[in-house]
Formats: structure tokens, sequence, C-alpha cells
């Protein structure tokens, strides 16, 4: 690994910018992102509907030309050179491919297998997905999660150094989910270079060694996903679920968030997650408050903070700020 | 009947309709455009006066000068042979020739203008005043080769060609594009040149047993000749497919969708199909639809076709005209490569 650190990060990407222009609209997809994702690692970007994931990573496989930024994959740029040779280290996983309808999986791999000499086998990256199967099964009979696979296998097939996966666990069943994880983390062990974009906050905890979080176009966040969580200032988490109309009548967030070991409060009807950095001296205090305004008590659990909170904590924030301004 | 849901229905198609600007300008915008330009082709044009031969011989004077009274009839004078070949080819509508018991008319009245010019011929021979003289004799041209079903074959032979390219390639390619499979394919290191040419390769292949089928066809139900170079005919089918498979590709290499290849297409089919050949003679075309009928490639395979049909022609005379074909389709890819639209 400090072989490939000294080779430069997989991919550098400084001040991008993507617009599309729609008559009079336009819309800013990608705005003035920076990025570094260092080789060897799985890279995650976690961002909201139209935040500007899918167009970032299409960027850095050349399918889309940013308006204006800096570009640098694996030490190249996009048409200054021997775009083939890049494209052959690469490997892509679109968030959105219909393969030939009348082909079957085996086909369509023999196809994509064709462009990668010296690449894996057909059965081999058939296994590696749990194809195998279906390998005779027409594109048009398979599932959702299926077709899903066979996108993700396409990408395998070329030994790539760096594989973009756009969104690959989405319409998976959780088993399908956990192996692909176990593909993922294989191809990093063999010292590959992910960058993978999701909505599952698990996935995102679990596979990846860091994560950039997307808003707007941006990276509003950077880190492992341990330092995220701490970012949040406490790792725990109390939820509440009160009797209706209680919350911020009878308890404002104020008089929650003023309580021993309370850092931040989120209520939402009649539902409060507190951030909270030790559970032992907040939850007497609360469960104390509560009583004392004779609020009744219908569920309570504790647990540790998790990226979705992270997420909901910066964009949240964000939209918030935003509605204000 | 919920009339709220057919209402809504109703407002999304029209919407969906009007938002796509091409699918709007094919609608509406190339009809007219071919109103305009059909409209001033064929208005310069005179009406076409219909080719008839007199056939040499004794009164072959007497009968050409008498058809020239009428002024919607071409009369030249030819030998047997070559007129023949001229009413087998379509380059003329009617025979005319003297015999001992009078004129006798010679046509194929399957063939478009052919009853036409049988009445003109007739009516400037035995003008209807004059009721003492005897009808005169028309003779059906039905020997093989001669007939309009011999000349239609060849020509739907081309017509086919035409079809598998602009449809088998231009309409698949776009499809793939609006799949977004091309998108997924150009980050892979495949060359896009390797792409177009297997595609080309892998639908053009399909032109031969086509060809043969209706080539077939025509021999054994009909009674179609065949009379020249097997190897003539294949070469010209498969410099045809080319040629109108590169068409596909240079007309499939920018649409976005679906209407937009459809519009193209039907921009570069309907004056071919119409004016190509297929159905009718083109040979007699003068001024701009001359011009037209020699730029179209349709034009040339089908004349290439019919000399291979129905004349004994071999592999010598084709290799111009196929040549010229596959250059015209190697243009046409050449262009496709570089504005080629993969995502
Ligand atoms: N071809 C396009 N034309 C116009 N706008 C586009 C186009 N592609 C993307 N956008 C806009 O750019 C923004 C970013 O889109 P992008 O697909 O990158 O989001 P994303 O983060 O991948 O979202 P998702 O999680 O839903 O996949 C969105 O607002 C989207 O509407
Ligand atoms: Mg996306």
């Amino acid at each position: 690994m400090t072989a490939a650190a000294t080779a430069g990060p997989a991919i550098e990407l400084r001040g991008l910018r993507k617009t599309y222009t729609k008559g009079k609209k336009i819309t800013v997809a990608v705005d003035g992102l920076d990025l570094v994702v260092p080789r060897g690692q799985v890279f995650g970007l976690l961002g909201p509907n139209g935040a500007g994931k899918t167009t970032t990573v299409e960027i850095c496989e050349g399918l889309t030309e940013p308006d204006s930024g800096h570009v640098q994959i694996l030490g190249r740029q996009w048409h200054q050179g021997d775009d083939r040779a890049l494209r052959q280290r690469l490997g892509v996983c679109l968030q959105e491919t219909k393969f030939h309808e009348k082909a079957t999986v085996r086909e369509t791999l023999v196809l994509f297998a064709s462009f990668y000499p010296g690449g894996r086998s057909v059965d081999e990256v058939l296994a590696l997905v749990s194809l195998q199967e279906k390998a005779d099964a027409r594109q048009a009979s398979l599932s959702g999660g299926q077709r899903q696979r066979l996108a993700v296998a396409t990408a395998l097939l070329g030994r790539p150094e760096l594989l973009f996966l756009d969104e690959p666990t989405t319409g998976l069943d959780p088993q399908s989910r956990r192996q692909l994880w176990e593909v993922v983390r294989t191809f990093r062990r063999d010292g590959g270079t992910v960058v993978l974009t999701t909505h599952y906050m698990d996935e995102a905890q679990q596979l990846c060694d860091r994560i950039a979080v997307v808003d707007h176009g941006k990276v509003i966040a950077l880190g492992t996903p341990a330092e995220l969580i701490r970012s949040l200032g406490a790792e725990h988490f109390i939820d509440l679920d009160v009797e209706p109309d209680a919350l911020g009548t009878r308890v404002a967030a104020a008089d929650l968030e003023a309580l021993p070991g309370v850092q931040a409060t989120r209520l939402s009807g009649e539902q409060a997650a507190l951030t909270v950095a030790s559970v032992h001296r907040a939850l007497p205090a609360v469960l104390e408050l509560l009583a004392a305004r004779g609020i009744a008590l219908r569920g309570l659990a504790t647990r540790h903070a998790t990226l979705e909170d992270v997420f909901v904590h910066l964009t949240g924030r964000h939209l918030r700020d935003e509605g204000a301004a | 009947m919920t009339p709220r849901i057919v209402r809504a229905v109703a407002l999304v198609s029209l919407r969906e309709f009007w938002r796509a600007p091409d699918a709007v300008f094919w609608t509406y915008g190339f009809p007219l455009l071919m109103a305009i330009v059909l409209g001033f082709a064929f208005q310069a044009q005179a009406p076409q006066p219909l080719p008839v031969a007199v056939i040499a011989g004794a009164h072959a004077d007497a009968l050409a000068a008498q058809l020239r009274q009428s002024p919607r009839l071409a009369v030249e004078r030819l030998d047997a042979e070559a007129a023949d070949r001229a009413l087998a080819r379509g380059r003329l509508a009617l025979l005319v020739r003297a015999t001992d018991d009078g004129p006798v008319l010679r046509n194929d009245p399957t063939r478009p203008d052919a009853e036409l010019a049988r009445l003109l011929a007739e009516r400037a021979l035995r003008p209807p005043a004059d009721d003492s003289a005897a009808p005169l004799s028309v003779e059906a041209e039905d020997r093989p080769g001669s007939r309009y079903i011999d000349w239609l074959i060849p020509g739907l032979v081309g017509l086919n060609l035409l079809g598998a390219g602009m449809w088998g390639i231009g309409f698949n390619l776009v499809h793939l594009r609006t799949q977004r499979l091309l998108r997924r394919l150009v980050v892979t290191p495949m060359r896009p040149r390797e792409f177009l040419l297997g595609f080309l390769i892998g639908r053009g292949i399909l032109v031969v047993p086509e060809a043969a089928a209706i080539t077939l066809f025509g021999v054994f139900v009909w009674g179609v000749p065949f009379r020249g170079s097997l190897l003539a005919f294949l070469l010209l089918v498969l410099a045809g497919g080319f040629a109108f498979m590169g068409l596909g590709c240079l007309l499939a290499a920018r649409p976005r969708t679906i209407e937009s290849i459809a519009g193209l297409t039907n921009l570069c089919q309907l004056p071919m199909w119409l004016l190509g050949g297929v159905f009718f003679s083109n040979e007699r075309f003068t001024g701009v639809l001359r011009w037209a009928v020699e730029a179209m490639p349709l034009t040339h395979i089908n004349r290439a076709l019919r000399d291979v049909m129905l004349e004994p022609t071999g592999v010598a005379a084709v290799v111009l005209p196929a040549a010229g074909l596959v250059g015209f389709g190697a243009l046409c890819l050449l262009v496709a490569l570089r504005w080629f639209r993969w995502t």
C-alpha cells in the first residue's frame, strides 16, 4: 500500500463544476467540488438525491465533460494522451444501464470480456456475483437485483485498478448486498481502489474507508466513518416517543438541551432524538424532566450514533439554513 | 369511464409530444418541407411524355409520323432487339410495329403508364372519327424477362437493402443509445470503429439471405429469369447493403430519440421509394429530377441488379457501380464515426 501511496492519489478533483442548461433554467449539478481519493481505499460518496454524485463519478469516468475544473485519474487526464489505456484500468458500473435485451447473461459478459485482454474469465465473474444459475437467462427475464449484479460483473471483468460503482446495491436483497460487499472488500484487499455512491448508511459505514458527504454539488464533510460520527460531538442517541402535543409546547428543545450530557435535540412530531455524550448521565435527567412535566413516555431507545445521524445533521441543517437565507 | 382520468392521460400524452422538439419537427415541419420541395420539383416539370418506340422496317416512318401527332407521346425508332430490351428495362411504355395487317401495339399492361400509352397511340393511329377501319391489334408482353414483374423483382431486392440499412442499423443504434447501452460501452477500452464495424457485420450479414429469398421467390414462383453472374449479384448485394448501412450509421450518429431517427430515415427513404426506380422507371426523368435520381444510391443499385438479372452481365460490368456504392458507404461511415454521440 505504501508503494501505491507514493504513486499519487487514485483521483484528484479540483474546482469541479458542471451545469446543465435547459432553456433559461440552469441546474448546477457540481458546484466547485474538490476531492482526493487515495489509492487502495474504498471511498464512499454519500448524499441525497440530486446531490451531484452521479455527475461527479461520470466526470471521473470521462463520460461527462466538466464545465471547468481539474480532473486527474490514476495520474492521467482525459483527452491528454491514451484514453484507451486509462479505460483499460477502470471498471465502471453506471447507475442505470440496459444491456442487450435478448442476450443472455453469459453472452453479455463475453461481449465485455472481449474488451479486456488478460482480464477475468466469464465464469470467474459469474461466481463473484453469484449469477451462475442465471448464466443462460436472457436480460429481459432477470430481476432488478440480478441485472444490477450483472452490471457489477461487467465492471469486474478487466481486473481494474479503479472501480466506480454508482449505487451498486440499490435493489439488492440483504444477502446479495452482503455478497457484493465481500466482492468490494476482496477487491480492495488485492490493492484496488473503489469509488462508490450509495444511499445506504450502513453500507457506507461498513464498507468505506473514507466518505465524502456531498450536497448541492459540494463536499460538505469528509473523513472516515468514525471521524464523521465523532464530529457530531457525541456518539450516542436517545430516541424518545411521547404522547401527542407535548413536544415543543410542554417541553422545548432548549429544556432538553439544558440537561447534563445532552448536546443536541431534534424534535419531529411525537419523536425526539437527543444527541448525548454519555447515556448514563443524560437518561435519568431526561426521564426526570418528562415526569416533572407530566408527559407520558411511549417508547425509548438508546443507540450508537450512525452515519445516518451525521447525514441528517449535515443536510438537515444545511437545508434549514438555505430556507432561512 | 372517469373523465378526469381520460383528461389527465390526454394531457400528459400531448405534453410528452409537445416537449420533444424533434418529434414536433418531424411531425409538422418535415411534411411541410416535403410539400414545398416536392411541389417545386414537380411544378418545374412539364408532364413527361410517354416513351413509345416504332420498330424499324417498312412503314415505320409513316407510323412514327402518325404517332408524333400526339404531343403526349415521345416517339423514337429502334431496331427490334433494342426495342425489346428498352421495354424490358422500363425505358419504354409501348412498342409499335408495322405488319401487313396494319400496326401492332405491344406492352405489358401491368406496367404503370402502359395502358395510357396504348390509348394515346390508338387515338393517334385511328382517329375516333374514322370508324371504318379495323381495330388495332394489341399484344401483351408476356415473355419472361420482359414483363413488369421481371423488372420489379430486382427493384424489390434493392428496396430491401435500403430498409435493412435504414431500419436494421439506424433505428437499432439509436435504440441502443436511448437504452444507455452506448454510454456503458464507451467507458470500456473498445474502439468506436470496432463497435460500428462489428455492428455492421452482425446486421449486414443478414442482407444476403434476404436478397436470396426475394430473388428465389421471383425465379421459382414468377419465372423471373436470372441471366447474369451469380457472383456479380452477390457483390452488388453486399456493396449495396454496405452503402445503406453506412447511411444508416450516419443518420443514427446524433439523434437521441426514436422520433428523430424515424424522421431522418423517412427523409432519406421516402424520396428513394418514390424516385429510386423501384416501382416505376426513373430512367426518363430530366432536369432537377434527373439530377436527384442519379444522386440516389438506390438508383444505381437497382440499375445494376437489373443488369445482372435481366441480361447476361458478368462481374466486370458491376465492379464500377459496386465500387461506387462501397465508396459511398465508407464515406458515410467515416463521417458517422466523427460525429457519433455515445451518451
Ligand atoms: N442530463 C441532465 N440534464 C439536466 N440536469 C441534469 C442532468 N443530469 C443531472 N442533472 C441534474 O443535476 C443534479 C445532480 O444529478 P446527479 O445525477 O449527479 O445526482 P445524484 O447525486 O447522482 O442523485 P441520485 O442519488 O438521485 O442518483 C440534479 O439536480 C439533476 O437534476
Ligand atoms: Mg446518481
